[in-house]
């Protein structure tokens, strides 16, 4: 018996040391946590923390029993069913239309009144004299018979699917990433040109490259038509004397020339006249991919280096789509045919375009590296590879993720490793973030807690924490307005600033405190809240007993006790609540003024409910909403 | 700071009740007692509105005599002649149409141009240009405060929590530092919802309580300050706001921030530094002419800030406006019927204590050899000696060093002395 027992200890001895002996090869090693003073706990916290939009109940539990590094491992890739999210999503039609469906779909205003004149709609010569109600009003008519939808039906599809996958997503860590390479690689819905392709480029650019090579990733913007409109290059062409090089030395397709080049100004003919589709060398995108999507400010760039960049990049465009605007161009493309296309130096990939005839084929030289004459669409990227592969990019790029995952000021140490591995490893992301998550300085007390949350990952986090039931995301989206952060519509090519101090101010903050008022007390349309369900129905013995379990269900693992002195004057003064509730049966007008948002009738049911149930000091909830909001509005919940 | 807690204290801000929302007792003595009595002495204000996006100073105020620029513009050159659209300035100048409302107060002499002005740092990145601007320091990115946070600082005497306000969601890089500023997008939704009066005033204290006592600096100060600012707040007021002077605010971000500026003033809750946004000014794709983008952004700036000054009536004399943006844009057009990113812009500076009716400054013509890097309009007029001389005469700032460190120049002589 003795030895037996003995032998099934051994083996199981035996199995653990191997299985953890495979576990380590595949994860490289455990995280370094302990060495920080941190439990496994308290390390399955600050992992959640940094790693998805807020734990959800019980999570900590969940990541403990799973093992941390497992459970890491399982987010960097990423491959569990959406079921959930997928329900959210099943009337959310436009999400999986491609560009061209887009433009068909949601045509743009000024497209609209194109179409309608053309289909007779509307009268070119009548516009004068019609007023605007009178032509707004027939455009709506014409786009009810067409089946044409408002755009901004299109962006609050977008912007919901971006709430419903953060809050209900179980691939958490794609999520995150998501949200930060589309910050990174910034493109806005306050530039109209490329409004419309933002859908397509958040699914089909970023999303899928998430955890995948830098590279990959730069690419994919290079030629998507959100950043080839957003930052101009879809509109940027050589100068006419540097095409006319390399065009002379081949013969064109006669239809070619008249779908392309007809477009470009003819060389030497007075510029007065290329008026209408006068184009020409734009060096914005040439720019902003140095300074903001790679090297960085200080990567060692000069403004010639841009300007060469530009005229490498000259020639990457957007395939013209059948929305009226480029309809013929698009025709004429199509009878060409892909073969000639391509036996014309012409590149096509999906939505993106490269046109020799609008490339600037002289010699360039770009950070010391030339690009001899004739290089073409392949240059381009040679260029991206270049940058993608920096050592400044290694730098710049490590810096921003340490700051989104690590703290506001990272330490060089860290940045350095990841760096490090960074350039070894060719741009692999996933690398990048297990040397982070890998190293102690991720661990250190520096960095625990140090992230103030945007506004979008504060009540993402809220929404979560409370199981929030979110039927409707749009009234949701306000309050993340209101707090500061108005998703898809950060202007500049920066995208938002991932640090606090950007985000905490006074307007701001107040109106985190009302956020989490309003949602526990379910004043936010669409977004429904079960307190009593949230600690599985049990309902505390006293309100005194609540309020640690409330806190320590939305705080896991964080030090209460600050919180709980303050509130606890609160809760334990249930007379406050006892006298109003019966002050609210005998005078009316005490009810009015304070409860004025109440229905009257009903705060008097759930008076004489709450009488009749006399083990409940709980009253009708409101004190219960009242003090989880608190706990949601406090500052320990405000940090991640 | 700690003085001026201690001056909020003692001014006996802290005794009131906390009445979020509500008027605080002082307002309600001094209504009573029938007389306009404000928390705060009447102060000087500086408000600014940084154009972002680099407005082209060029074609705001274009040097149309200049057949160097006719030729580098053949598609956005407007004339001042019988034909043109412009506005004659002074036979060099001219005032794009868009800009039509400043007419008058250029006429009055309140309105003043500085033209040619721009950074030493020959940047063309918005982020940098906007970050040298507003931290005032253009060759040192590691100023960790805003040029205007700083002015708050030299002020001297005790101060509001709202001497320093952005109507912005987010504070800006000028207002970055560690003298108290505030950012508000809208004066109606500022305060705590609260409902019920006895549980708003517990609710109200306890999120005090634990902003107060956070260890978190960053939360904690801007606890602090968001729970005095409610304490001023007349939200009554608010509400009801009816402009004077049939001042008529487009309906934009612009438009809706000096509007809630001129309710601030008018309040008299001690504000000393206001910050608003105009956007839209990268025109680097058909800025149009008299028509378009460009003019557009023209309209919405100039009327707004004109029915910001109609508005503000007596309280002009206490006022001055300074746009800037933070760079100005190519000279030649660029292939797509917009202009790229270059050196020198021009501003704008109003006020009853301004040099105004002239374009400041000094632009040559615009012959190749007279544009910096062959291509832009040359910076001769650096935005501290702008900045420094407006803070020096209007809001009696000046200290330089603390202002602007690094920087040694002569102001050029746009405010009255």
């Amino acid at each position: 018996m003795k030895i037996k027992f003995f032998n099934i200890t051994l083996t199981t001895v035996a199995l653990t040391l191997l299985s953890s002996f495979s576990f380590h090869a595949a994860t490289n090693s455990k995280f370094p946590y302990r060495e920080a003073g941190l439990t496994e706990r308290q390390a399955a916290a600050h992992l959640i923390s940094r790693f998805t939009f807020g734990a959800t109940p019980g999570q900590v539990d969940e990541v403990v029993s799973m093992g941390l590094e497992k459970w890491f491992a399982r987010e960097l890739k990423g491959e569990m069913e959406e079921n959930e999210v997928n329900e959210h999503l099943k009337n959310y039609d436009a999400l999986t239309l491609t560009n061209a469906q887009v433009v068909m779909q949601f045509p743009r205003g000024p497209l609209v009144q194109k179409m309608a004149i053309a289909d007779g709609a509307l009268n070119k010569d009548s516009l004068s004299k019609l007023d605007k109600p009178e032509i707004k009003a027939r455009l709506k008519e014409y786009k009810k018979q067409k089946g044409l939808r408002d755009e901004k039906e299109l962006f609050t599809q977008l912007i919901g699917q971006k709430i419903m996958r953060a809050v209900y997503g179980k691939n958490q860590l794609h999520e995150v990433l998501t949200d930060f390479w589309f910050n990174h690689f910034n493109v806005s819905i306050t530039k109209g040109q490329c409004a419309q392709f933002i859908p397509a480029y958040e699914r089909d650019v970023i999303r899928p490259n998430v955890t995948s090579n830098f590279f990959d990733l730069l690419i994919a913007t290079a030629q998507s038509p959100a950043m080839l409109l957003y930052l101009d290059n879809a509109s940027s062409m050589g100068e006419p004397e540097n095409i006319e090089a390399r065009a002379n030395r081949q013969p064109r397709v006669r239809v070619t020339r008249r779908g392309i080049i007809q477009r470009m100004p003819v060389p030497n003919r007075p510029p007065q006249q290329k008026k209408r589709n006068a184009q020409g060398l734009n060096e914005n995108y040439a720019r902003e991919i140095m300074e903001l999507h790679t090297l960085g400010v200080d990567g060692g760039y000069t403004q010639q280096d841009v300007t060469e960049a530009a005229r490498v990049l000259t020639g990457w465009t957007v395939y013209p789509l059948k929305d009226g605007n480029f309809e013929n161009l698009r025709k004429k493309l199509d009878e060409v045919g892909e073969n000639r296309l391509t036996s014309q130096g012409f590149v096509h990939k999906g939505d993106f375009l490269f046109v020799p005839n609008r490339h600037d084929a002289k010699e360039k030289n770009v950070l010391g590296k030339k690009f001899s004459a004739g290089g073409g669409y392949q240059d381009g990227v040679e260029l991206l590879k270049m940058l993608a592969t920096h050592p400044s990019t290694a730098k710049f790029i490590s810096t921003k993720l340490a700051v989104r995952f690590v703290s506001d000021n990272p330490p060089a140490s860290l940045v350095e490793k990841m760096a490090d591995t960074f350039l070894k490893h060719h741009g692999d992301i996933k690398k990048v973030l297990m040397t982070m998550v890998s190293a102690p300085e991720f661990w250190s007390a520096e960095a625990l807690r140090s992230k103030t949350k945007s506004p979008f990952e504060y009540a993402v986090s809220a929404a979560r924490v409370l199981n929030a039931d979110i039927a409707n995301p749009a009234p949701f989206n306000q309050w993340i307005t209101r707090m500061g952060q108005q998703l898809y519509s950060y202007a500049a090519p920066t995208g938002f600033p991932d640090r606090g101090q950007y985000w905490i101010n006074t307007g701001s903050l107040l109106n985190r405190m009302n956020f989490g008022l309003a949602i526990t007390s379910g004043r936010i349309n669409g977004v429904k809240i079960d307190l009593a369900n949230l600690n599985n129905h049990h309902e505390p013995e006293s309100a005194e007993a609540a309020l640690p379990v409330y806190a320590k269900l939305i705080l896991p693992e964080r030090d209460l006790e600050p919180t709980l002195k303050r509130l606890m004057p609160i809760v334990a003064t249930p007379d406050v609540y006892g006298k109003v509730d019966k002050a609210a049966i005998h005078n009316t007008n005490v009810v009015d003024t304070l409860y004025a948002h109440h229905k009257l009738t009903n705060r008097k049911k759930q008076v004489e409910k709450n009488q009749q149930n006399t083990h409940s000091q709980f009253g009708d909830n409101t004190m219960l909403a009242q003090v989880v909001g608190i706990i949601i509005g406090s500052p320990e919940f405000q940090r991640r | 700071m700690i003085s001026r807690r201690a001056f909020l204290k003692s001014g006996g801000l802290a005794m009131l009740s906390i009445g979020v929302g509500g008027v605080p007792a002082f307002a309600i003595r001094a209504a009573h007692a029938g007389k306009h009595t404000g928390l705060y002495k009447k102060n000087k204000i500086l408000v600014c509105i940084f154009q972002r996006g680099a407005m082209d100073g060029l074609m705001a105020v274009p040097p149309f005599t200049d057949n160097y620029f006719k030729t580098a513009r053949p598609n956005l050159f407007m004339n001042a002649d019988s034909k043109g659209s412009l506005m004659d300035l002074d036979g060099r100048f001219g005032l794009h149409p868009g800009f039509k409302s400043f007419a008058s107060l250029f006429q009055s002499k309140q309105l003043a141009i500085v033209h040619g002005m721009g950074s030493p740092n020959t940047t063309r990145s918005h982020f940098d240009a906007q970050d040298y601007m507003e931290s005032g320091t253009p060759f040192n990115k590691g100023t960790t405060s805003g040029w205007l946070n700083r002015a708050v600082g030299l002020m001297g005497h005790e101060g509001s929590p709202f001497r320093a306000v952005s109507l912005t969601t987010s504070l800006p890089r000028s207002l970055y530092g560690d003298n108290p500023s505030i950012a508000i997008s809208n004066l109606a939704d500022f305060g705590l919802q609260l409902r019920g009066a006895k549980t708003a005033n517990l609710t109200a204290q306890t999120f005090e309580e634990l902003y107060d006592q956070t260890s978190d600096e960053l939360l904690k100060e801007a606890g602090k300050e968001s729970f005095e600012a409610i304490k001023l707040l007349k939200q009554s007021d608010i509400k009801n706001y009816k402009p004077d002077g049939n001042a008529n605010y487009p309906n934009s971000p612009l438009g809706r921030a000096l509007k809630q500026i001129a309710q601030l003033i008018k309040m008299d809750v001690g504000m000393e530094v206001a910050f608003a946004e105009s956007g839209g000014w990268d025109t680097h794709f058909n800025q149009g002419t008299d028509k378009g983008i460009f003019a557009r952004n023209a309209e919405d700036l100039s009327n707004s800030i004109v029915a910001f000054w109609n508005d503000l009536g007596a309280w002009q004399d206490n006022v001055t406006v300074m746009t800037m943006t933070e760079f100005g844009r190519t000279v030649k057009q660029n292939g797509t019927g917009g202009t790229d990113h270059g050196r020198a812009s021009c501003l704008f500076v109003l006020g009853n204590d301004v040099k105004g009716g002239q374009v400041h400054g000094q632009v040559k013509t615009l012959a190749i050899e007279n544009l910096a890097d062959g291509r832009d309009l040359e910076v001769t007029t650096d935005f501290r000696s702008i900045f420094s001389e407006v803070a020096d005469r209007h809001l009696q700032l000046n200290d330089d060093k603390i202002l602007f460190p690094d920087w040694q120049g002569n102001p050029i002589g746009i405010m009255k002395s």
